[in-house]
């Protein structure tokens, strides 16, 4: 029997014996030092500082930075600035986001037009599973919410933003619910609610494990119902800005046809998703096949500022084995209900429902330290054991609640209602992006952003449940104010005279891009 | 390694064992964009057709999901390109008829399960077509819980019945007309409107958050 083998039989013989172990929880100063120490946020080599733009003298890790430097697509490529296209509201990106705020710009009024490198729906949305924070219940308050998302996210998170998504959460989840969204119900017809991670009340409102798959088909329904026009396989590779600096349109690249679409917009809405194909630090990532961080140089070169554009979530429980699977998520709402993380030696070593960014440094602790447990394929992981979920709340539990979950890791062969799984974090989100008001409005003017590419309502770690009830209260916010603004203004010139001041300052600093962004996929081709 | 001989638009590969058909694509060398999506199993961008010596017939999988295996001779089909009914909520309690209002052929299925056998995410499709003709709203939204639009079903479908659009649509009014309200929730949205957090947010907002930590901190626990 290899050493793989021999741990995985003493999870299941300390299975029994773990029951009713609470692990102690963390103080702040420990939880400090635990996530300094640990944390990839915190490790120095991987971190650069970057030379243009708004966030000229400020780090972010290395990757992020030659994104952000980068060079335009239009560099290599003679472009007609002649619009093929007007449009009210231009949104660029099909996930939740893009989709609400499709949805909000048509609802005031506005023209719409939505482009999308990949289809409708491709998306990070698409794939949440744990569910969506709002705090419904009679124990429950907005204010409580914001306080723990507050803690969660280091104390960084604009408390604007933060006190905005916390009130509008019950009326956007009524706005779902009247727009046949199946939310998981309690007998009575209450909303089922969960617990998430560092949140002190039961706030996640679910459908089952298929939240984010709920959520986005309904509202691609609503966006074909709208009849919005939307263009697929259709990336940005450039904003178009005025004379006086605001974002007049978008060059787009049809990438079936190679011919370029110029777009003049009144107002732009951004919402690109995130970074997580990017494998910052090399880390798998749980993120769909576009998350190519677009929506940061694209903003950047046309001027606007990032916010904590240093932090990033991985996600405690990504898998590792099989091969296969590395980096697909195992939703935390499993351990909200009772899974437990085991070393190498079957013993726990961190308490399941701390905040995400104490988890994972306790993970990568526990390898770092020998604790873990080596692959075939010579990743390390750390337990989790799932059948403890039977154990405590009946059986059947997973089988019904977490129904993907477990028809996933079944492909393999594996069956996690009666064996523990191997897990390591993975890149999950980006913490910041950015710099935003609660309009949604970034530092350019008629340029907004929504969703993962925004930052500051997270601070430095986004709590569970919060991502999925951010593109919807903002994605709404700035397809409203984007459309109120359009239908008061006039389309402006559109230039490249961004580009030409970008191209400058980098001459200025010395920077020679190392590549070319926005870089749309990830380059996973084997070459030999 | 160990490797297996998958095959693809007629030529034949040797790729890894254990790995998924879309990292086989990548491994050959295929540039991927058409065929691939959220790469999680939830979008239906890279359903497969799939035969395998010896066997007369087609399975169909989502190859982000679907590890390689010995002799696969693999085929991606093209994403659902129809043009999607404008099917609107009813503002009221619908009628047991207003499905077949957009989708009238759905009454026309002969039971020949075709959908069922395509579904790369193994619903009982046809069980919810015929469960909507028996107007059993609840078991049809039940059945589509999981159904990631690829389309496939309405593709082989004879009668010309699009099974994963009667499946969203039944599933939005269940869950629009859901039988009992939640309360909880409209009772806090009606605690939101008549300003009863205003008190907690002035001495929240007002005294500087980043001074005051552990108090905030205190109040969470």
């Amino acid at each position: 029997m290899n050493v793989l083998e021999i741990s995985k039989l003493k999870v299941g013989e300390t299975r029994s014996s773990r029951l009713d172990e609470t692990p102690p929880k963390l103080s702040q100063a420990e939880k400090d030092a635990l996530v300094q120490q640990y944390h990839p946020d915190y490790i120095k080599e991987a971190y650069g500082t970057i030379r243009v733009g708004m966030n000229k003298g400020e780090q972010t890790v290395h990757r992020v930075v030659s994104l952000l430097e980068g060079e335009s697509p239009l560099a290599s490529e003679s472009i007609r600035l002649e619009a093929k296209q007007q449009v009210d509201v231009l949104i660029i990106g099909g996930g939740g986001a893009g989709s609400m705020a499709a949805l909000a710009a048509k609802a005031s009024g506005a023209s719409v037009l939505m482009t999308t490198k990949l289809r409708l729906g491709d998306s990070n949305t698409v794939m949440a599973e744990g569910g969506m924070q709002v705090a419904v219940s009679p124990e429950d308050s907005p204010v409580r919410h914001f306080l723990d998302s507050l803690r969660g996210g280091q104390m960084a998170n604009d408390k604007i933003l933060l006190k905005t998504l916390v009130e509008e959460g019950p009326s956007v989840v009524k706005w779902l619910i009247d727009n046949g969204v199946m939310f998981d119900r309690e007998e009575d017809g209450n909303l089922s609610l969960r617990p998430g991670g560092g949140s002190s009340k039961a706030r996640l409102v679910r459908c089952k494990d298929y939240t984010g798959l709920e959520l986005m088909r309904v509202l691609k329904d609503c966006v074909l119902n709208e009849q919005i026009e939307v263009l697929e396989y259709m990336p940005v590779l450039e904003l178009l800005t005025d004379e006086a600096g605001g974002c007049s349109g978008a060059i787009l690249k049809n990438l079936d046809t190679n011919q370029h679409f110029v777009v003049q917009a009144k107002t732009v809405i951004i919402a690109t998703g995130g970074i997580g194909r990017l494998h910052i630090q090399g880390f798998p990532t749980s993120n769909h096949y576009g998350a190519t961080g677009d929506g940061l140089p694209l903003s950047y070169r046309a001027g606007a500022k990032l916010t904590l554009q240093d932090t990033f979530q991985y996600h405690p429980t990504g898998a590792v084995f099989p091969e296969a699977m590395a980096g697909i998520l195992v939703t935390e709402a499993i351990r909200s209900v009772g899974a437990h993380l085991l070393n190498v030696n079957g013993d726990r070593f961190i308490g399941e429902m701390e905040t995400r960014d104490a988890v994972a440094s306790a993970i990568i602790r526990e390898c770092a330290e020998g604790r873990g447990v080596e692959t075939p394929s010579g990743r390390k992981g750390v337990w989790l054991d799932m059948p403890l979920v039977d154990t405590l709340n009946g059986a059947g539990t997973l089988e019904d609640r977490f129904p993907n979950m477990v028809k996933q890791f079944s492909r393999y062969e594996i069956d996690i209602t009666k064996e523990p799984v191997l897990i390591y974090p993975t890149l999950h989100y980006q913490n910041g992006g950015v710099e935003v008001d609660v309009d949604g409005e970034s530092g350019v003017n008629n340029l907004f952003v929504a969703g993962e590419a925004s930052g500051g309502l997270h601070g430095r770690n986004r709590l569970m449940g919060n991502s999925l009830l951010d593109i919807m209260v903002y994605g709404k916010r700035a397809g409203e104010a984007a459309a109120k603004r359009a239908t008061s203004t006039e389309y402006k010139s559109i230039t490249l005279q961004h580009l030409d001041r970008f191209h400058e300052a980098q001459k200025e600093a010395g920077v020679i891009p190392d590549t070319v962004s926005p870089i749309l996929f990830p380059d996973y081709v084997n070459k030999s | 390694m160990n490797e297996v001989k998958i095959t693809v638009d007629g030529a034949t590969h040797a790729v890894p064992e254990g790995i998924t058909v879309v990292q086989a694509m990548w491994h050959i060398g295929r540039e991927m964009m058409h065929d691939v999506g959220c790469l999680g199993g939830a979008c239906g961008a890279c359903a497969i057709s799939v035969r395998f010596p010896g066997r007369f017939d087609n399975q169909c999988y989502l190859a982000c999901q679907t590890p390689v295996e010995h002799g696969m001779t693999i085929a991606f089909m093209p994403s659902d390109a129809s043009k999607k009914e404008i099917a609107p909520l009813p503002r009221t309690e619908p009628a047991e008829q207003v499905l077949f209002q957009y989708y009238p052929e759905t009454r026309r299925c002969v039971g020949c399960r075709s959908c069922s056998m395509v579904c790369p995410v193994g619903i009982d499709v046809m069980g919810g077509v015929r469960a909507a003709i028996a107007g059993l709203h609840q078991d049809v939204a039940d059945r589509f819980t999981n159904c990631v639009m690829c389309g496939l079903c309405a593709a082989v479908c004879g009668a010309g019945i699009r099974p994963h659009r009667v499946g969203a649509y039944t599933r939005r009014l269940t869950g629009a007309f859901y039988e009992k309200e939640a309360t909880q929730l409209l009772e806090r949205i009606n605690e939101i409107a008549s300003g009863e957090y205003q008190d907690e947010w002035n001495t929240l907002l007002s005294s500087e958050l980043s001074d005051a930590r552990e108090e905030v901190l205190n109040e969470c626990t």
